[in-house]
């Protein structure tokens, strides 16, 4: 379904990642893994278009990488960005309404609110809360809940683990993993590879901006390279 | 013997070949020029003195200001004030409070004198303004601005007003001001330079990293702030010994907008773009004027066309932001182009 | 006791002045850092087309009104794509300088197309009539104007909160990239907030033009420049703060006015930006200014 191929991305003069293909099947959750300053989110900014980059991203067949973020975005790519970004001068409900922005009809606008407030009970219940008011935990599941009210066809999780409490984490999985059941198309980048791998399908490895192994989570599981790079302990 | 640093040798090697530049125009207009011209040129030193003022703040602390004009005229007027002698003040300030119509000075005092109140007006102000973020210290600028000319216009007992403040005595001719000019460039170049030039442009660049590797900004700033002010006062000075009278118009916004552009066309950031920029404006707006006067060009009577001028200052302003934001020179100095490039 | 309430009514219309063009100036700042120093000609634009009905004949007032208004969103529409663009990523010194070049760019047009001198507009004068409630005289322009700036507020609001582009605006001024990955298209988001803008602009312009009459190329400035202390006082930035710092300025204004000797009648303005920069020493980031964080921003 997205298909990058030789991908060079670049934050201004410099190149960050030295040229990756991956392919995120449709229905599949497939996980970025790697240290971090590794180009896993560089990647993620290439695919919405956000950083400069050379190379093709192919999604559903169409070549996007000339298109403007905003194309891209109406195409079905969503995404819950590292550091969450949720608009904390905004409500959870203005949140969530501006996550829907491209879509047209207010009735399933609503519909689809109320379905994920039903899987967030959480953000239900703040829903006239200010944004910033929120924990980490719930920032985080508010950045999930905005991306998947665009009704994505793939949806880019960038860190959603990143600075929670280890039982907030496992909330987080949780969701992922019911999300994927749900027939969810997911490209997950995680510094957290225990967790990313028990969830995920497939599985690329990431170490200065270049890509140094894949495998099933079964596969890289057993590797001692990848731990080795995961956690820096050779 | 004092030890430079290499950036400071360079410096100095930069300000002497701007030196030269200056001289040599200087040289050029004294031998060739009409008295007209040897005019205008007076008027681009002053100006050039007025933009190295600017410089030193705008450039090393990146914070836009428009109050350089008012502390132009406060160091002309106060000079003006301490050197014109009693008998004409008698006549044009009856009513100067204070004692001021009761006695006059030498030029260097009065100029002295006037470096010294401009000087403590700017630490005064600056300690307010240089604590402020840079959109908020703007707007005070401009407040300072409006509020100095306010009190040119209001206290017409002392300053005349719109009206013009007469008897100063001519003591300045073109080559005071290219002597002071070329002071005035080595000192902007020695201070850019300097490790206080130095951290200075660094926390325009990373306040928070250049705050936690202990530069203390704002009393980087108020020292730029405050040199500035001196050089602006100078200038004024030189306004004033050069021309014998003043007003308060000329230190307003037509002049805060046109030594803008020129700082901004020549590129902020350094002393060579400074001295480049006013040339370029100061002598390309005489193009314009002339056009603006409606001349028969090519056999065609052109209309008379009054703002032209104006017109070419701010599209300069928005067409330099636009291409390029950094100015002419960008981040090189007059050295730097023969300097081999780096790799 | 009628003298108070009539100043305080005076304070309330010069500051309902204000609150128009610093919010306009506010929404153009929040979204992309842009301290607009061409504002004061987007009035003066509406104010010459004001002309222009005239030199046609046409007198009709709500067709010059109505012109103004959209002459002045055009023209804040055409900056935006012409002048500002190019810089929209720039820092704020290089789109403040960008739009002092534009300032002066459009006051010498008028300069050299339409005339140095001040033109007589005299199709709005029927807008000031004097009035007289319970006792209390006052001008129908300033009820008007205190009229206009409380639905024009209410009507922004509903706005922000309730529509789609409004919640991007707002959303914009925290994080702008964030924004564009929701789908909305920038120049969208960009194109509002000029446009927004524009409309206070004309708004406030036929205000001014009612009140005096005439048009020239520094008509917008000294407003203006007025507007941007309200905006600072306010907090650079802030909605809310920019509505307030206007308000401010108006009772500061009056009080001047009332309280300065007759001999200091000039000194009003120079002891307004006093008191604005000791507002702005006590507070200065303004008194409702948003929170910035000076950290990396990734």
């Amino acid at each position: 379904m997205l298909i990058l191929q030789d991908l060079h991305v670049f934050h201004g003069p410099i190149e960050a990642v030295h040229g990756i293909s991956l392919e995120v099947p449709q229905g599949k959750c497939i996980s970025l893994l790697g240290p971090n300053g590794a180009g896993k989110t560089s990647t993620i900014s290439a695919i919405t278009g956000i950083a400069r980059s050379t190379g093709e991203v192919r999604f559903e067949g169409r070549d996007l990488s000339r298109e403007s973020v905003e194309a891209r975005i109406a195409a079905g790519i969503a995404v819950s960005p590292e550091g969450r970004r949720i608009f904390s001068n905004l409500t959870v409900l203005e949140n969530l309404t501006l996550g829907a922005a491209l879509q047209k009809d207010a009735k399933e606008k609503a519909r689809d609110r109320d379905h994920w407030f039903s899987l967030f009970p959480i953000l239900a219940e703040r829903r006239d809360q200010p944004a910033g008011t929120l924990s980490g935990g719930e920032q985080q599941m508010l950045a999930i809940a905005r991306a998947l009210m665009a009704r994505p066809r793939i949806l880019l999780l960038d860190e959603p683990s990143l600075g929670l409490a280890p039982k907030i984490v496992r909330q987080i999985f949780d969701l992922i993993a019911s999300l994927k059941e749900r027939g969810m198309t997911i490209l997950l980048v995680e510094q957290n590879a225990t967790q990313a791998l028990k969830l995920a399908d497939y599985a690329y490895l990431m170490s200065s901006g270049r890509i140094v192994a894949h495998g099933t989570a079964d596969e890289l599981g057993k590797s001692d390279r990848l731990m080795a790079e995961l956690t820096g302990v050779a | 013997m004092i030890r430079l640093s290499s950036s400071q040798r360079s410096g100095l090697i930069g300000a002497a070949l701007l030196a030269l530049v200056l001289i040599a125009i200087g040289v050029l207009v004294t031998y060739f020029g009409s008295r007209y011209q040897i005019r205008l040129v007076y008027s681009a030193y002053v100006n050039l003195i007025v933009v190295l003022g600017l410089q030193v703040f705008m450039g090393n602390a990146r914070i836009t200001n428009l109050s350089h004009s008012a502390f132009m005229g406060v160091g002309a007027y106060a000079a003006a004030l301490c050197v014109t002698p009693e008998k004409i003040k008698k006549i044009s300030l009856p009513e100067a409070p204070w004692g001021l119509a009761e006695f006059s000075l030498d030029p260097v005092l009065a100029a002295v004198i006037a470096i010294v109140v401009t000087a403590l007006l700017a630490l005064f102000l600056g300690m307010f303004i240089v604590r402020l973020t840079s959109t908020g210290a703007t707007i005070v600028t401009l407040a300072v601005l409006v509020i100095v000319h306010a009190i040119f216009l209001y206290r017409t007992d002392i300053f005349k007003g719109n009206q013009a403040f007469f008897g100063i005595p001519q003591v300045f001719d073109l080559t005071s001001v290219i002597v002071i000019a070329i002071l005035a460039v080595v000192a902007c170049r020695m201070f850019r330079e300097s490790r206080w030039g130095i951290q200075l442009r660094a926390s325009a660049d990373d306040e928070v990293g250049a705050a936690a590797m202990g530069v203390q900004i704002y009393r980087l700033r108020l020292i730029a702030w405050v040199l500035g002010a001196v050089i602006l006062a100078v200038a004024g000075i030189c306004y004033a010994y050069f021309l014998g009278t003043i007003s308060a118009r000329p230190f307003y916004f037509n002049h805060v907008f046109l030594t803008l552009a020129m700082l901004i066309l020549g590129g902020m950031r350094t002393v060579t773009g400074a001295v480049l920029g006013t040339f370029l404006i100061s002598f390309g707006l005489e193009g314009v004027r002339y056009l603006e006067t409606g001349p028969v060009f090519l056999g065609i009577d052109l209309p008379e066309a009054l703002g032209l001028s104006g017109i070419a200052l701010g599209a300069v302003i928005v067409l330099t932001m636009a291409l390029r934001p950094t100015g002419i020179m960008g981040n090189r100095e007059i050295e730097d182009l023969f300097a081999r490039q780096k790799s | 006791m009628e003298y108070i309430i009539q100043q305080v009514l005076n304070a309330l219309s010069f500051g309902a002045e204000y609150a128009l063009l610093a919010l306009g100036l506010a929404i153009v700042f929040s979204i992309m850092g842009l301290v607009n120093f061409a504002h004061g000609e987007i009035i003066a634009v509406g104010g010459y087309t004001m002309v222009a009905f005239a030199s046609l004949s046409i007198g009709n007032p709500f067709i010059v009104m109505g012109g103004a208004v959209l002459a002045a969103m055009l023209a804040s529409l055409t900056l935006e794509r012409v002048a500002f663009r190019p810089v929209r990523k720039a820092d704020p010194t290089t789109g403040l300088l960008t739009a002092f070049g534009v300032s002066i760019v459009l006051q010498n047009l008028f300069l050299l197309f339409v005339s140095p001198r001040p033109i007589a507009v005299t199709s709005l004068y029927f807008l000031d009539w004097p009035i007289e409630i319970a006792g209390i005289r006052l001008a129908s322009l300033q009820v008007f104007e205190a009229l206009t700036t409380i639905i024009v507020i209410v009507a922004l609001m509903l706005f922000l909160r309730r529509t789609v582009l409004g919640l991007a605006v707002r959303a914009a001024s925290l994080d702008f990239e964030m924004v564009r990955l929701t789908g909305i298209r920038a120049n969208r988001v960009f194109a509002m907030a000029f446009l927004i803008s524009g409309l206070l602009a004309g708004l406030a312009c036929i205000f001014i033009m009612a009140r005096r009459g005439s048009v020239d190329p520094h008509l917008g400035f000294e407003p203006v420049l007025k507007a941007f202390v309200a905006c600072v006082v306010g907090g650079f930035g802030s909605l809310p703060g920019a509505v307030l710092g206007g308000f401010l300025l108006g009772a500061v204004e009056v009080a001047m006015l009332v309280m300065l000797p007759q001999s200091l009648g000039g000194m009003t303005d120079a002891f307004v930006f006093v008191i604005v920069a000791l507002i702005l020493i006590w507070r200065p980031d303004g008194i409702l200014s948003p929170a910035v964080e000076k950290g990396d921003k990734l």
